[in-house]
Parts: structure tokens; C-alpha cells; sequence
């Protein structure tokens, strides 16, 4: 008869055991630095946007076409951001990615920067309310913008390779930087980022 | 009888009768489906998704996927476009993560029922989980977006097609390749459209057998237009002796045009029943179960309890529980879009078929059907032994004098359990539609009201009308919900 209570005791454990193993899920948060590099899915995130901006803008300024034109106009060339199209399998945040672009040109004090044409609208817009309703003194009048020297475009593209679980994604950045006055590429960078994710069939 | 006998029978009992309760429960609600299918027929989407969202925890963690594909698909037809890609876009996630199983779960769908896997949803799903969130962006006009989505469907389409070796099997998407030549030619790309209306017609032929659409008359006009555009006349020779009946008109008179795109969701998507094989393993077993088939004319849940009753007492029947689907077909043949300007002038056209999900589950279920058969019966032959096992047990355990009686209780509800247990995975994703139409129109840019007969619901619509502004060059996407 004990023994029989023992097995049920020792079921009841084992049953206990395992339910409980199934509750070792917990929230953890962690606070890491903004540069720590952080790849969970191996998708494109926030450090290859900045390493990407960092790297090609660093890039670009370091090309003759900037001591040229500055040789020549006895200034620096006023720059601003186009339009960097998606041309990949995910929904990367194509703005961020341009607002990279645009800190790194601005802080690197070699150009002039100007803002892009979304901002330019609601700057336009205030200044057009300024003429209403600011004073006179201290209302901006239009038709004083910088323009635009060079524009900087590009685009981002992916190729993706899968089997059996192991997923291979390229990206390829690609920019441009285009003489507005003629056209003319000045400069074309090109970054690749190559990540391998591999995913397991069977875990416990 | 001993009273340790007693307390034995009533510890083992009592629980098991719980169990057996709460198991013949299991499985998805009937009643969300009916409310969620009551409000769409009501013209009532948001309703639905609330409805959707209330159940969250009825879906619970092994149906995560259905849950946002359930509240992605009502949150479309609600409007909320935003939202609807945010669920889906998670249903997508978990789907890459379910890639890897887990040997608990599989443990415990063998001892129970496939109700204990995570739900992962068929290949047709998983296309679909992309496609409902291209239509997300094209009918917000963000088309670049929507190519994310199309070319996530390329992607998708072909490790498909490595997987599948049978050439007639799903493994490709006639619609899903139609729409991404859509967007492509939308956002200019003639060379991607032109690539991805050849592989939509190679593709709706490759399946024509089984999936119940040719390849549309207007995808034939395409694929003539865009070879046109590039300049292929090797391919336009080949498509002109190939498609001689089909009108078409040069891609260079789409060019100033504005074009609409009417998507129709039409009907419902077959729903999974339980069909339960009783294997009688005795002659008095086969007259049991004979006598049961004959007499049963209750409901679904009263019918499983009282099996799982008769045929434990009986000791002698082994169940298994097979999927199968019940078809919600569409009464709507076709739609007729109309465009009238502003002087008046209507120009209509009629939608045509370009997707049959009812074949495409019934094919993705067939195509299953021979594994999840083997499994079951594994399944069923293993509960049964493990019953054997733990009567014979049991009969040792409690001696000499109780033993018989003790065995026979522990084996009669042991097999009432087994087969109380046994229960088909009848998930699946409810919320589409049966077929969707398309009806695609090309007019000079300007005002047009749009009227769809038969009218189903609209969104981005109140009432009876929708005004369209159409700019020279813009594809402008219309969706719309038929129930029936």
C-alpha cells in the first residue's frame, strides 16, 4: 500500500516538475549603448544603417570632387539628401536611414547641407504664415533659399539565397552624388553587408 | 468494495471525467467564426476584428498565426491598413520561427491530438499573408512598399518551388504573381511586370488541373503589352500565335492613362470538420459501433462524449479523427465595375476569377492528407497500447484481491480518454474569402464615381457611392468584402 503511495507521490512530482519547466519564461530588459551592434533576426537594423552612413558619407567627402568644386567656386558645395529608394525584400525605414545620411554630412563640416524637399514644404508653409501674422522686423522674406550644388540619391537592394533553415542576405547600398546644374555623377559608392542566418529544425 | 478500492477509483475517475469534459471541448470556437461571419455579413469589419481581438486568448499561444491572420484579414476590411500589416506581419514572423520545432510539443500532439502543435499554416497562407499586405499598401497608394511585399513573394514562391518536386503541386501562385505584375507596372518597372505576368501565366497554367482558373484574358493582354514595351519580338510572336483571340492595346496608350484595380473578396474559405474512423478490433466491438453510427443523430459535442463513454466501457475501439473540408462557395459569378466621368459618360467592365482558395485548401489538405493519416493511426495504436499498459499495470499495483477490478477501471477509462482525446486539427484560415475577383480599367485622368454590382463592402466607402480622383499614370486600388 505504501509503495503505491510512493509511486503516486513520486507521479505527482515528476507532473509538477514539468509543468513547472514550462513556466521559465520571463521578461529581461537590458540596457545596452546606442553603439552596441545588435543582430536578433538578421534583418536590417539600426547599426547597419549607421555604419552604412558613416562609412559611404566618410567615403564620399574623401573623393576629388569636393576639393574640386571648392578649388573652383572658392566655397563649399551645398549638398542636400534625395530620395534613397527600397529596392529590398524588407521594409526597412528608409527615413532613418536618411537622416544618417544627412548628420554625418552636416557634421562633418565639409559641406553645406540644406534640407531636404519634405522639410522644405513645412518651412515654406511657415514662412508664407510668418508674412501674415509675425511682425515685419522679424518676418523671413522668400525667395532667399540656398540652392543646391549637388544631390545625393541612391538606392538599397537585396538578395536573398535559402535552404534547409540557412538564409543568406546581401544587401548592396548604393549612392550617388549628382551635379545639379549638368547632371554629371560626381561620386558612387557602393557598401555590401552580407549576413548568413541559420535557423535549427528541432530543439527540446 | 475496499475502501482504498473506493478511493482509488474515485481518484482516477474524477479527473479523468474532467479530462475527457475539457478535451472533447477542445478545438476552435464555432461561435467566433459565426460572429465574425455575422458582422462582415452586416457590412460590420470592425466589428469583426473586435470580435477577433476579444478571442485572443481563445486562440491562445499555439494559434498565434491564425490569430493574425484572422485580425490582419478584418482589420483590412475594416480600413485600419496600418494595423491589419502590423498583425500580419507578426503572423509572418512566428511562421519563420515555428521553422523550428519543438520536440515537446510534437511529443505531446502524439499523445493527444495535432491540436497541440502550433498552428503554421499552409504554403497558400503564408503567400496570402503577403499578398493581403501588398493590397495593405497599393490601396494606401504606397506602391514602393507594396514591391517589398511582392518581391517577399517571389522569394517565397520560389523556395516553394525547390520544395515541391511535383510539377502539377502548389508551387506557385497564379494571383500572387498577377498582383506583383500589377505594382510592378504601377511603379514603372515593365521589365519585373513583364517577368512576373509570363511566371502568373506559366503559373495558372501549371495548375489549372485542380485550381479551377485559366489564366485570365486580361493577364494574356498584359503579358502582350509589357513584351511590346520592352521591345521582345521574339516573345510577342510567340504570345500573338499563342493568345490570337485576345485585344490588346499598346502599352504606350496605358501611359497617360490612369488605371483602377477592383479586388473583390467573394464568399467564404471552407471550414474543417472532424471525420472519426472507429476501428473496431472484435465483433462485439464492430456491433457496437455499428449500433452508435446508427443511433447518432445528436450534436457534434454530445456524440463525442457518449463514443468516448461506449466505446471506453467497450475497451475494444480505437479512434481516429481525419480533417476534412466543407466547402462555403460564392453565389456571386462575376462583378461589373462601372467608371462614369464627369460628363456622364460610363465605361464598365466585368471582373474575372483570378483565385480559388476553396481549391487551393482542398489541394494543400489532399496533398497532407497521407501523413496525417499515418500519424493518427500511429497515434491511435500507441493510446491504445498505452491504455493496455496502464490497465495491466494498475491490476498489478492494487494486488491479488482488487486487481481485476482496478484494471478493468483503468483500462475503461484510459480508452474512453483515448478516445475522447482524438480530434482532427481542424485550423485553418477562416476569414478568407472563397474566390477573389479582379476588374482592372484604364481612363483619362480625372473625376469618376465608381459603382460595383453586385456592391459588396468598401472601406474607404459610406453609402452607396465612391468618388475617385484619378491623376494621369496612377493605378488606384479598390478592395471590397462579398459574403455570399
Amino acid at each position: 500500500m505504501s509503495q503505491i503511495r510512493r509511486r503516486s507521490l513520486s507521479l505527482l512530482i515528476a507532473c509538477a516538475a514539468l509543468a513547472l519547466a514550462g513556466c521559465g519564461q520571463e521578461l529581461k530588459v537590458t540596457r545596452v549603448d546606442a553603439g552596441v551592434v545588435t543582430d536578433l533576426s538578421g534583418r536590417w537594423n539600426d547599426t547597419d544603417s549607421r555604419m552604412v552612413a558613416e562609412a559611404m558619407v566618410k567615403e564620399a567627402l574623401e573623393y576629388p570632387w569636393l576639393g574640386n568644386f571648392s578649388q573652383a567656386k572658392g566655397r563649399q558645395p551645398v549638398v542636400v539628401v534625395g530620395t534613397v529608394v527600397n529596392s529590398s525584400h524588407e521594409h526597412i525605414s528608409v527615413q532613418t536611414f536618411i537622416t544618417d545620411l544627412e548628420r554625418e554630412l552636416t557634421n562633418s563640416q565639409k559641406v553645406t547641407f540644406v534640407a531636404g524637399k519634405g522639410e522644405r514644404d513645412e518651412i515654406r508653409t511657415e514662412r508664407k504664415e510668418q508674412a501674415v501674422y509675425a511682425s515685419e522686423e522679424t518676418q523671413k522674406a522668400p525667395g532667399k533659399e540656398t540652392g543646391a550644388d549637388y544631390m545625393m540619391k541612391g538606392t538599397i537592394a537585396t538578395i536573398l539565397d535559402e535552404a534547409d533553415g540557412t538564409k543568406a542576405v546581401f544587401y548592396q547600398v548604393d549612392l550617388q552624388m549628382i551635379d545639379l546644374e549638368n547632371n554629371t555623377k560626381v561620386w558612387y559608392g557602393q557598401k555590401k553587408i552580407k549576413k548568413v542566418v541559420e535557423k535549427k529544425r528541432t530543439v527540446f | 468494495m475496499n475502501p482504498f478500492l473506493l478511493r482509488v477509483a474515485h481518484s482516477i475517475a474524477c479527473p479523468s471525467v474532467l479530462i475527457t469534459v475539457l478535451l472533447t471541448g477542445c478545438g476552435p470556437s464555432v461561435n467566433r467564426y459565426a460572429l465574425i461571419e455575422q458582422n462582415l455579413l452586416a457590412g460590420n469589419p470592425a466589428q469583426a476584428a473586435a470580435v477577433v481581438e476579444q478571442a485572443e486568448n481563445e486562440y491562445g499561444d499555439k494559434s498565434r498565426v491564425l490569430y493574425g491572420m484572422d485580425r490582419g484579414l478584418t482589420l483590412q476590411l475594416a480600413g485600419d491598413y496600418r494595423q491589419s500589416t502590423a498583425a500580419l506581419e507578426q503572423a509572418e514572423d512566428v511562421v519563420e520561427r515555428l521553422y523550428t520545432r519543438t520536440i515537446r510539443s510534437e511529443t505531446a500532439a502524439f499523445l493527444t491530438n495535432d491540436n497541440a502543435l502550433p498552428y503554421e499554416g499552409d504554403a497558400y497562407e503564408h503567400v496570402m499573408l503577403n499578398v493581403v499586405k501588398a493590397l495593405n499598401y497599393a490601396v494606401q497608394g504606397d506602391v514602393q512598399e507594396a514591391l517589398v511585399e511582392a518581391r517577399r513573394i517571389d522569394h517565397r514562391l520560389n523556395l516553394l518551388s525547390d520544395r515541391v518536386k511535383e510539377s502539377g503541386g502548389y508551387r506557385n501562385d497564379g494571383f500572387a504573381r498577377y498582383l506583383s505584375g500589377i505594382l510592378y507596372e504601377a511603379a514603372g518597372d515593365l521589365n519585373n511586370a513583364f517577368i512576373a505576368y509570363r511566371n502568373a501565366f506559366e503559373a495558372y497554367e501549371a495548375m489549372r488541373g485542380w485550381s479551377r482558373v485559366s489564366p485570365p484574358p486580361s493577364l494574356r493582354a498584359d503579358v502582350l503589352c509589357m513584351a511590346e514595351a520592352l521591345g521582345l519580338a521574339t516573345e510577342l510572336d510567340d504570345y500573338r500565335k499563342k493568345f490570337p483571340d485576345v485585344a490588346w492595346k499598346p502599352a504606350s496608350s496605358r501611359r497617360q492613362l490612369a488605371q483602377v484595380v477592383m479586388i473583390s473578396y467573394n464568399g467564404r474559405a471552407p471550414r474543417k470538420e472532424d471525420r472519426f474512423i472507429d476501428l473496431p478490433i472484435s465483433l462485439d466491438a464492430l456491433q457496437l459501433v455499428l449500433l452508435n453510427r446508427g443511433l447518432a443523430q445528436s450534436s457534434r459535442y454530445r456524440d463525442r462524449a457518449m463514443d468516448s463513454v461506449l466505446y471506453g466501457l467497450s475497451g475494444r475501439v480505437v479512434r481516429v479523427a481525419l480533417p476534412r473540408l466543407v466547402s462555403q462557395k460564392t453565389q456571386v459569378p462575376f462583378e461589373t465595375m462601372t467608371l462614369t466621368d464627369a460628363q456622364g459618360a460610363p465605361l464598365a467592365v466585368q471582373s474575372e476569377p483570378v483565385h480559388n482558395l476553396t481549391a487551393l485548401a482542398e489541394r494543400s489538405l489532399d496533398d497532407r492528407m497521407p501523413a496525417i493519416t499515418a500519424k493518427a493511426l500511429a497515434r491511435a495504436a500507441s493510446k491504445f497500447a498505452l491504455a493496455e499498459g496502464a490497465a495491466i499495470g494498475a491490476q498489478r499495483a492494487a494486488g491479488r484481491d482488487a486487481g481485476p477490478w482496478v484494471g478493468l477501471l483503468v483500462g475503461m477509462l484510459a480508452k474512453g480518454l483515448a478516445v475522447a482525446s482524438e480530434e482532427a486539427d481542424k485550423r485553418s484560415w477562416q476569414t478568407l474569402p472563397d474566390e477573389i475577383h479582379m476588374a482592372r480599367a484604364w481612363v483619362p485622368a480625372g473625376r469618376y464615381q465608381l459603382t460595383i454590382q453586385p456592391p459588396g463592402h468598401r472601406a474607404s466607402m459610406e453609402g452607396g457611392e465612391h468618388m475617385l480622383d484619378l491623376a494621369s499614370g496612377q493605378t488606384a486600388f479598390i478592395l471590397q468584402r462579398v459574403m455570399q
